[in-house]
C-alpha cells in the first residue's frame, strides 16, 4: 500500500510536543486562500519548477511534488530521529493536504508508528467522513484541529466546503479519549471580527475538556506567496495583511478566558 | 551593570589596537647586556623574563579592581623578536590593513629599524625554524597544504589547573629546592640540565613575586593621593592583595582572581603562547573561596559579581600579538581564545555545576564581549535548567557560550591514557580543544587541508596552481578503474604529506625546548617542577601535540560526487571533471549543477555521502594518531579550522563537490555551506558518523533563525537536539543565532552594526572585524528557519 506525501520535515518543533516528524500527505478537499501548503491540495503528484542559482546563473528545475512511500519507508524515516524524539517527548505528526484524504495509508502507518513506540499526531481540517474516525483512534495519540470559521457559508466561501461535517467530527472526537490542540489560523479580514471572536470563543468554552491541551493561535503569514508564483496559481491572499504580533498578544488574551492554555504559533 | 564596570568595558571597547614596543625594546636590550652572557637557555630566559617585569610599565587603569596589563596600556600590545621579528613591512601591514590591524607609530617604527629589526633578524625562532626545514616542507608550506602554528608564535594551548588556585609561588619555590635535593648527579646524564631548568624556576617565581609587589607599591603610592575616600580603601586593598598573591595562595574571590591575572600576565609576558592563557574551569575553582567570602561577610553578592565584571575587562584588554602572513590568515582575529569553562563534572565525578556557575552566565550576559571566550561543558548529570540558562544567551546572537559534552571530552582523555581524575579536571580550550587541565602540555601544530591534498591527487603530485611536482606520482587519476584506486592515491599523498608535517613538529618541538623553553609556564602545568623539566621539553605529565585536520565536509562531498558521477553512474570521465575544475566550470554550468544539486551531499543523514566522511577521518586519523613526538608524547588529531578554511580555500582550485576555485572550504565537521537541507537533526547525524571519541576535539557550527529560541517548548526541544547529539559522542556544538536578513544589512550598513557580535568557528567577533570572504562564508552556511 502506497500513500502519497510531498515533504517530510525534521526537527518539526510547531506540530506537537517535542521534536517531530512532520509527514505532509498530498490531497485536500478544502481549498483554503489562505493556504501555505498549495502543492499540498491535488491529489496527484505534479510538476513544480524549482529555482537553483550558482552565482547569479538560475537554473529551472522541473521536480515533481509528490512521492509514494510504503508506510514501513515512512517509519524507517522516523526512525533516524529516534534518539531526539525519544529525549524531546516527540513523536510523528501527519499533516498535509488532509492526512485523510489517503485513509488506508494513514491508518496503516499509524499502526506501525505506535507499534514502533512513536507518539502520533494527526494535524487535520476535520473534514473527512466520520467513519473513519473509530478506526484510526486507537492508533492516534494527538489531534491538531483547525477551526477556520464557525459561519457555514463563510467556511464554504474561503474554504470550499461548509464546516457541518468539521464540527461534526470535532464532537465526535471530544466524545473519545484522544488529545486535542484546537489551531485557529488567524487572518485579518476573513476571521477576526469581534463578532466572529466571540462566537468562537463562546464556542469553545461550551465544548471545553481537559483533553483539548491547547489552543494555538496561527497568524496567517504570506510564506506561501512564492509557491502560488511558482505553481503558477492565483494567489487570492495578495489583498490581505498579516496580523500584527500586538494583536496576536491581544487575541492570546482574549481566548485565555476559555481556561485553556493558548499559545501563540504552534 | 555598575558604574564602575559600564567605564572599564567602555574603555576597553573604545581603546584602539596598537603595538606596543615596550617589550622588544627590553628583551633586546637584555639580550644584549652581559648579563645574558654564558647562561644556560632556561637561566637566560628567566633572567629576561625577570628583566621584562622589573622594568616594564606597570599599568593601573581609573577604578580597576584587578590590576595588571601586558603593554603599557590596554590593548597596547607587545612584540615578541625572539619568536618573530617583525619587519617594516610587517609593521606597515599591521599599520593598514583594513581588518585586525594595530596602529604602529613613527617611534615604534624607528626603534624597529634601528634597533630590533638589526639585533633579531636571522636571530628569531622563525628564522631558524624555516633555515631547518627541508625543501619538502617549504614547497608543502607554500603551497597551502598545511600551516605553522610555531612560525610566529609558541606553544601554549594549556590551562591553568586546580593546583595553581590553591598554591602560592613560595611554596613552588619549596617544591623546587625538594626536586633539586632530588638530582641524581651520580646517574643521571640530565642533571645539569635539570638543575638549570630549576634554577630558571625559582628565578620566575621571584620574578612573578616582585612584579606583584610593583603593583603593590604603585597602588600605595596611588592611595596616598587619592582624594576619594572610598576609592583610597579600594587602593590599599587591593596593594595588600597585591602584596599577598601570587607569594601565596589566594583565599579570597577578591585575591583569586588577582592571583590569577598576574600569572596570565607572565605566561604571556613570558613568550606569545597559542591561546593565551586559560582560568580553564572558574566556576569549581571559585566556589570554595565565594561561599566563604559570603559566609563571612567579606563580600556581598553583588560585589563578587562586580569582581567578576572587572576581571572580564581585563581579557578584553588583550588582543591576540600580532600576526601576519599565513598565520594571520589561519587565524585572523584580535580573539585570543581564551575559554572559560562552566559547569562540566567535579574531580569525583559528580556535578559540577555550582551558584558561581550561574553568576558567571549572567556576567557573560550582561559583559557580552568577545573576550573571554566561553562554553558550557554538559554533562549527562548537568541539570536542564544549567543548559537553559545557557540557551537564554546564545539566543541574544553572540555566539557564547559554546556547548561541550563533558562525557565525550573524559573519554577522550581516557583513550589517551590519561588517570580518570585528570580527565575530569579537564576541558576544552582554544576553540575546541580537549586537554587536562594543569597537567598537559598540548600543542597544535598547523591545520592540514585535506581538499588541497586531493587536488594533488588527482593532479599526479603536481599543485595546478603552481605547475610545482610537490606530492607523490601516484598515477593519473584517468588511469584509475575504481574509487578504491582513487582512495588508496589519497591515502597516500596525506601519509606522505604527514610525514613531512610530523618531521617539521620534532624539530621545531627541539628548538622550543633548546633556544626556548618557558620556566614560568613550567612551573604552572604539573609535573615539571617534579621532573626538572621544561614545559617546552617534555617536562608535564601528559604530553599531545594535534594536526588539525580541515575541510572534512568539503572532502566528503568531493569524495561522494566523485564516486556518484564518475564511478557509480558514469556520468561523466575523469577527462571531462579534470577539464571542468581546470576551467573552474566556465562552459561546464549543467555539471557544476549536478554536483551541487543533484548528488548526495554530508549533512543530510544519508548514508551514501556520510560514509565517505567516515572514510576520510580514517584516512587522517590512521595517518597521524599514535606518531611519536619528541617530548614523550604522541600526536593526535582534531577537526578545526578557525579561519583557515578561508585560506585553505584560497589556494585550492575547484573541486569536484561543485566548488568554484578560492571559494572556502567547509569549516570544523560541519556540513559545507548550503549543503545541508534535511534540518538540525540531520546534520546532526550525519556528524556523529564519524568516532569524535579518537580525537582532541572536533567543531560542529549551525545556524538557527531566532525564531528557533522563541519560548521554553523551543528551549526544551533545543536542549534535547544537544543532548541527544552529545549521546551520539559528539564533543560540541555552536551555534549562530543571526538571520541572514541582518547580516546582509550588516554587511550594507557597517555603521549600524558595530556591536554585531558572530559566532566564526570556535570563538565569537565583530562581524565589522570579519574580512568579507569570510562574512560571506558565514551568511552562506544553512540557516535552519522554521516554515
Amino acid at each position: 500500500m502506497k500513500g502519497l506525501v510531498f515533504s517530510i520535515k525534521r526537527y518539526s518543533i510547531h506540530d506537537g510536543p517535542g521534536i517531530r516528524v512532520t509527514v505532509f500527505m498530498k490531497g485536500c478537499p478544502l481549498s483554503c486562500w489562505w493556504c501555505h501548503n498549495p502543492e499540498g491540495i491535488s491529489p496527484e503528484p505534479e510538476e513544480v519548477n524549482e529555482i537553483k542559482r550558482i552565482g547569479k546563473k538560475e537554473f529551472s528545475v522541473k521536480k515533481m511534488a509528490g512521492e509514494y512511500y510504503e508506510p514501513e519507508d515512512i517509519v524507517a524515516l522516523i526512525e533516524r530521529d529516534r534518539v531526539f524524539i525519544e529525549r524531546s517527548g516527540g513523536g510523528i505528526t501527519f499533516s498535509g493536504g488532509e492526512p485523510f484524504m489517503q485513509p488506508e495509508f494513514l491508518l496503516e502507518t499509524l499502526k506501525v508508528c505506535r507499534k514502533a513506540g512513536f507518539h502520533t499526531a494527526i494535524d487535520t481540517s476535520g473534514h473527512f467522513p466520520s467513519e473513519l474516525l473509530p478506526e484510526v483512534l486507537p492508533y492516534t495519540c494527538l489531534f491538531l484541529f483547525d477551526l477556520k470559521h464557525l459561519d457555514p457559508e463563510k467556511h464554504q466561501k474561503f474554504t470550499g466546503v461548509t464546516n457541518t461535517l468539521i464540527l461534526k467530527n470535532l464532537q465526535l472526537m471530544l466524545k473519545s479519549d484522544v488529545e486535542i490542540m484546537l489551531r485557529i489560523p488567524v487572518i485579518p479580514g476573513i476571521n477576526d471580527d469581534e463578532q466572529h471572536l466571540f462566537e468562537l470563543r463562546k464556542y469553545i468554552s461550551e465544548i471545553k475538556t481537559g483533553r483539548i491541551r491547547m489552543i494555538n493561535l496561527l497568524p496567517y503569514h504570506k510564506i506561501g506567496a512564492s509557491k502560488y508564483r511558482r505553481l503558477n496559481r492565483e494567489d487570492k491572499m495578495k489583498d490581505y495583511n498579516t496580523p500584527s504580533s500586538e494583536r496576536m498578544k491581544e487575541l492570546k488574551e482574549f481566548f485565555s478566558a476559555t481556561g485553556i492554555k493558548v499559545k501563540i504559533g504552534g | 551593570m555598575t558604574e564602575r564596570v559600564r567605564k572599564l568595558r567602555e574603555q576597553s571597547l573604545n581603546a584602539e589596537e596598537t603595538i606596543s614596543a615596550e617589550r622588544a625594546i627590553l628583551i633586546t636590550q637584555f639580550y644584549k647586556s652581559d648579563e645574558a652572557r654564558g647562561l644556560s637557555a632556561p637561566v637566560l630566559r628567566a633572567r629576561a623574563f625577570e628583566y621584562l617585569l622589573r622594568n616594564k610599565h606597570i599599568c593601573i587603569n581609573e577604578g580597576e579592581l584587578i590590576v595588571g596589563e601586558r603593554g603599557p596600556a590596554p590593548k597596547a600590545t607587545p612584540t615578541y623578536p625572539e619568536i618573530c621579528v617583525h619587519s617594516i613591512k610587517d609593521l606597515e601591514i599591521l599599520n593598514s590593513r583594513p581588518k585586525v590591524s594595530f596602529k604602529v607609530s613613527k617611534e615604534v617604527f624607528e626603534v624597529y629599524e634601528k634597533e630590533i629589526i638589526p639585533f633579531w633578524k636571522g636571530r628569531s625562532n622563525r628564522d631558524r625554524i624555516m633555515s631547518l626545514m627541508t625543501p619538502e616542507w617549504l614547497d608543502a608550506y607554500e603551497a597551502g597544504v598545511f600551516t605553522e602554528f610555531q612560525e610566529q608564535r609558541a606553544p601554549g594551548h594549556t590551562v591553568l589547573g586546580y593546583k595553581m588556585f590553591k598554591t602560592g609561588f613560595l611554596q613552588l619555590k619549596e617544591e623546587i629546592k625538594a626536586s633539586i635535593a632530588k638530582i641524581d648527579f651520580y646517574n643521571d646524564p640530565d642533571a645539569l640540565r635539570k638543575l638549570e631548568e630549576l634554577k630558571a624556576m625559582d628565578i620566575a617565581c621571584d620574578a612573578i613575586i616582585m612584579y606583584a609587589r610593583r603593583h603593590a607599591e604603585e597602588l600605595e603610592k596611588m592611595a596616598q593621593k587619592e582624594p576619594n575616600q572610598g576609592r583610597k580603601k579600594e587602593l590599599e586593598k587591593m596593594a595588600a592583595i597585591c602584596r599577598k598573591v601570587p607569594a601565596h595562595a589566594p583565599e579570597t574571590v577578591h585575591e583569586m582572581l588577582q592571583h590569577y591575572w598576574f600569572i596570565h600576565l607572565g605566561v604571556i609576558t613570558e613568550l606569545n603562547p597559542w591561546d593565551s592563557f586559560n582560568p580553564g574551569r572558574l566556576d569549581q575553582h571559585l566556589l570554595p573561596v565565594f561561599k566563604n567570602d559570603i559566609e563571612s561577610g567579606n563580600a556581598s553578592r553583588d560585589e563578587l559579581y562586580e569582581l567578576l565584571c572587572c576581571f572580564w575587562v581585563k581579557f578584553n584588554n588583550h588582543p591576540a600579538p600580532p600576526k601576519v602572513g599565513v598565520t594571520a590568515q589561519e587565524s585572523n582575529t584580535y580573539t585570543d581564545f581564551c575559554l572559560i569553562n562552566l559547569g562540566g563534572v567535579k574531580p569525583d565525578g559528580s556535578d559540577g555545576v555550582n551558584e558561581v556557575t550561574y553568576m558567571l552566565l549572567d556576567v557573560i550576559k550582561e559583559m557580552r564581549l568577545v573576550q573571554p571566550s566561553s562554553m558550557i561543558q554538559v554533562s549527562k548529570k548537568s541539570p536542564d535548567r544549567f543548559v537553559h540558562k545557557a540557551l537564554d544567551i546564545i539566543k541574544t546572537g553572540f555566539g557564547q557560550p559554546s556547548v561541550f559534552n563533558t562525557d565525550a571530552i573524559i573519554q577522550e582523555l581516557l583513550r589517551q591514557g590519561k588517570d580518570i581524575t585528570d580527565a575530569r579536571n579537564g576541558g576544552a580550550s582554544g576553540c575546541v580543544e580537549t586537554g587536562a587541565f594543569g597537567t598537559e602540555c598540548y600543542w597544535l601544530t598547523g591545520y592540514f587541508n585535506m581538499p588541497k591534498v586531493f587536488e594533488i591527487t588527482i593532479n599526479n603530485g603536481i599543485d595546478p596552481r603552481t605547475g610545482k611536482q610537490i606530492g607523490l606520482k601516484t598515477g593519473e587519476v584517468e588511469s584509475f578503474k575504481t574509487f578504491e584506486e582513487l582512495v588508496e592515491a589519497f591515502r597516500k599523498q596525506v601519509n606522505y604529506f604527514i610525514d613531512i608535517k610530523i618531521r617539521g613538529n620534532n624539530v621545531i618541538s627541539k628548538t622550543f625546548a633548546e633556544f626556548l623553553p618557558v620556566p614560568f609556564l613550567s612551573l604552572l602545568i604539573e609535573d615539571c617542577i617534579a621532573n626538572g623539566k621544561d614545559y617546552n621539553n617534555g617536562g608535564a605529565r601528559y604530553n599531545t601535540t594535534y594536526i588539525q585536520g580541515v575541510g572534512l565536509g568539503s572532502m566528503a562531498d568531493i569524495l561522494t560526487s566523485v564516486r556518484y558521477n564518475i564511478y557509480d553512474k558514469g556520468k561523466y570521465s575523469w577527462e571531462e571533471v579534470k577539464e571542468a575544475l581546470q576551467a573552474d566550470f566556465k562552459g561546464f554550468e549543467q555539471m557544476q549543477y549536478d554536483f551541487l544539486y543533484e548528488t548526495p551531499r554530508y549533512g543530510n543523514d544519508d548514508d551514501y555521502a556520510d560514509r565517505h566522511a567516515v572514510k576520510v577521518f580514517e584516512i587522517f586519523y590512521d595517518a597521524v594518531n599514535g606518531r611519536p613526538d619528541l617530548r614523550g608524547g604522541v600526536h593526535r588529531i582534531n577537526l578545526l579550522p578557525t579561519t583557515s578554511h578561508i585560506y585553505f580555500g584560497s589556494v585550492t582550485g575547484a573541486t569536484p563537490d561543485g566548488r568554484n576555485a578560492r571559494q572556502p572550504l567547509s569549516e570544523g565537521i560541519s556540513p559545507v555551506q548550503g549543503a545541508d537541507h534535511e534540518g538540525p537533526t540531520a546534520v546532526i547525524k550525519s556528524a556523529s558518523k564519524i568516532d569524535h571519541l579518537k580525537t582532541g576535539g572536533t567543531l560542529l557550527n549551525q545556524r538557527f533563525s531566532p525564531s528557533f529560541f522563541n519560548d521554553e517548548n523551543s528551549y526544551a526541544n533545543l536542549t534535547a537536539l544537544i543532548r541527544s547529539y552529545f549521546s551520539l559522542d559528539g564533543h560540541h556544538i555552536q551555534f549562530n543565532v543571526v538571520s541572514t536578513e541582518t547580516l546582509r544589512d550588516a554587511q550594507k550598513h557597517p555603521e549600524k552594526y558595530r556591536d554585531l557580535i558572530v559566532r566564526v568557528a570556535g570563538y565569537s567577533d565583530y562581524f565589522n572585524d570579519l574580512g568579507e570572504d569570510l562574512q560571506n562564508e558565514i551568511i552562506r552556511r544553512t540557516e535552519h528557519e522554521e516554515i
